[in-house]
């Protein structure tokens, strides 16, 4: 294809789906997991807890958390339910599930020091008040976006461990989030869902709270060791 | 898949040269009754399909969502009440094959249809595969036409095609192309192969290929299906809040779906407007182009004009 031909498309012609179809998939998938989705929020409701220990075993409990939440939102939200109307989905899906292992090998080394405490109001915020957002959009409980499973609240929250690592491997943990931001928000856009537009505007307000709170060694120049992070300044 | 038998060729045949050389004897009747409904010839080889067919792009992809699916089903089963048979997907629609798969099932429509599909592969040795899996995701046994998506490694797969329907393994064929793109080298393909269907946009306001195309496909004797007949929906976004024109009546126009599916069917190149919808009240009010009277050319003139000045 020349570039007048691709010049002709609009966002809206990449789009293969309505937005009922979208909307729906968050309550399909709460409603088919019911009753252990409970699981999931309850899981993003402890993390912090683990992540502000001192010992190293509970933190690594807290990233093996989030590992399992992108594997959870990768394989059951990306690829078997998003997947089937959206095929881009569904390579997101396995990079999420990618991901999610990686974090589970990281282990503790992910998470260099306990969880800052404005790092875990964030994380709480993210947590429970983002899954309101698919709601707005769709007037119905079931619908709630849960951390685990639905990709705009796994991601938005998670970039807050992530951007407490050491580089490089901040920036490569950041790398799926940011792409995805990306790709969701012209999803978003295009389908009109505007509420659905808060998931990628908050991953990108969380990074920069986390950051700020995190800053990277070069910018820090106390921190000469290879794992900088939120427990130097609080021990 | 729609089989056809003698008797029914020989009454589309009737039926559409009746509509063609009278295309207000029907529309006369005021009240025209179910089976009243505007027929067109396939030119290639005389039968006939009817004047208003059906899209899936974006409305039948609804994934394993089986509500959704009982939906779409609904949309399909009204699309066949009111005389429908003409479906068009694409392996490029997601979910929306089996989702048609699922409905012909469940109503048992298999053979009341015109199955037409679309090859979307740039690997041109993959043409029988693709049109193979279609056929299984739709639950029939062959397509009536197959169709070259977009011009996508149009001349390997069209060989294929021509291999296949003298193999009997598809009906017709033909290509698509959409939003105006590639005219010329659309028309050089009509100009030099075989073709029984082009299909492209034809719309009140998306009128480029009445320049060249519609003339050419009349001259070789080439069927034509209008896709996106509303522009995407966009064209009820924009005009459906005014009010219809005070001549519409005249013109057999009782709303505003109407008004751009008649001023379609009403080109004399123009074989089918393929409407895609999520609602059966929408697929009611699409179909109801089928019925009544047509706009003749000088309403045809009007109609745009009216658009443009909106
Ligand atoms: N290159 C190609 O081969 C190609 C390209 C484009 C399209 N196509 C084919 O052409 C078909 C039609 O094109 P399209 O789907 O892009 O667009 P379209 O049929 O022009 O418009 C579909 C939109 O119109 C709305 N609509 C339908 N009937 C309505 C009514 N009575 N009142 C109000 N709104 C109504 C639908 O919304 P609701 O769901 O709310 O009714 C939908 O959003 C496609 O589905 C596809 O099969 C082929």
């Amino acid at each position: 294809m020349n570039g007048a031909t691709w010049l002709s498309y609009s966002l809206q012609d990449f789009v293969m789906f309505g937005p009922e179809v979208f909307l729906r998939l968050f309550a399909r998938i709460n409603q088919d997991l019911w009753p252990w989705l409970l699981l999931w929020p309850l899981a993003g409701l402890v993390l912090p807890w683990f992540g502000r220990q001192a010992a190293e075993l509970p933190r690594r409990l807290a990233m093996a958390l989030a590992g399992l939440a992108w594997i959870g939102c990768g394989y059951l939200f990306l690829v078997r339910y998003y997947g089937p109307v959206n095929w881009p989905a569904t390579g997101f899906g396995w990079a999420f599930v990618f991901q999610g292992l990686l974090l589970l090998l990281l282990k503790g080394r992910a998470l260099p020091g306990p969880m800052a405490w404005p790092v875990v109001v964030s994380w709480w915020l993210a947590v429970f008040l983002l899954p309101w957002l698919s709601v707005l959009e769709m007037p119905d409980l079931w619908a709630l976006a849960l951390f685990g499973l639905a990709p705009g609240v796994t991601v938005a929250s998670t970039v807050l461990l992530f951007a407490g690592q050491p580089l490089p491997l901040r920036w490569l943990l950041l790398v799926l989030p940011l792409a995805w931001s990306l790709f969701s928000a012209a999803i978003y856009w295009a389908l009109g869902t505007f509420w659905l537009l808060g998931f990628p505007v908050a991953t990108l307000v969380l990074l920069v709270v986390a950051l700020r709170v995190n800053p990277s060694p070069a910018q820090n120049p106390g921190s000469q060791s290879v794992h900088p992070g939120p427990g130097r300044q609080s021990p | 898949m729609l089989e056809l038998s003698r008797r029914r060729f020989l009454i589309g045949v009737g039926l559409s040269g009746l509509v063609m050389a009278f295309p207000r004897l029907l529309a006369a009747t005021p009240s025209s009754s179910e089976q009243d409904f505007h027929v067109r010839p396939i030119p290639s080889t005389g039968e006939s399909v009817p004047a208003i067919g059906m899209g899936t792009w974006i409305t039948f992809n609804v994934g394993g969502d089986q509500y959704l699916i009982d939906e779409r089903t609904r949309v399909l089963e009204t699309f066949l009440a009111r005389n429908g048979t003409v479906i068009d997907c694409s392996p490029m629609y997601g979910s929306a094959a089996d989702v048609i798969g699922a409905g012909l099932e469940k109503l048992g429509a298999h053979d009341r249809i015109f199955a037409a599909t679309k090859i979307w592969t740039s690997d041109g040795s993959e043409t029988r595969e693709q049109a193979a899996t279609s056929e299984q995701r739709w639950g029939i046994e062959r397509f009536d036409l197959l169709q070259v998506h977009n011009l996508l490694a149009w001349q390997e797969h069209l060989a294929t095609l021509k291999e296949m329907k003298a193999e009997g393994r598809v009906r017709y064929i033909g290509i698509t192309t959409s939003h105006g793109r590639r005219h010329r080298e659309l028309a050089r393909i009509m100009e030099t192969e075989p073709l029984d269907f082009v299909q492209l946009t034809y719309n009140v306001l998306d009128r480029e290929a009445e320049e060249r195309l519609l003339p050419l496909a009349r001259e070789r004797g080439i069927a034509v299906i209008a896709n996106r007949p509303f522009q995407g929906g966009s064209l009820f976004r924009r005009f459906q809040s005014e009010p219809l024109p005070s001549w519409a009546r005249e013109a057999g126009v009782g709303n505003w779906a109407e008004f751009f599916l008649k001023f379609i069917i009403s080109h004399p190149a123009v074989t089918c407007a393929i409407p895609a919808t999520t609602r059966v009240e929408h697929m009611q009010e699409n179909m109801g182009a089928m019925y009544g009277q047509l706009p003749d050319t000088s309403q045809r003139r009007m109609m745009a004009e009216y658009v443009r000045q909106l």
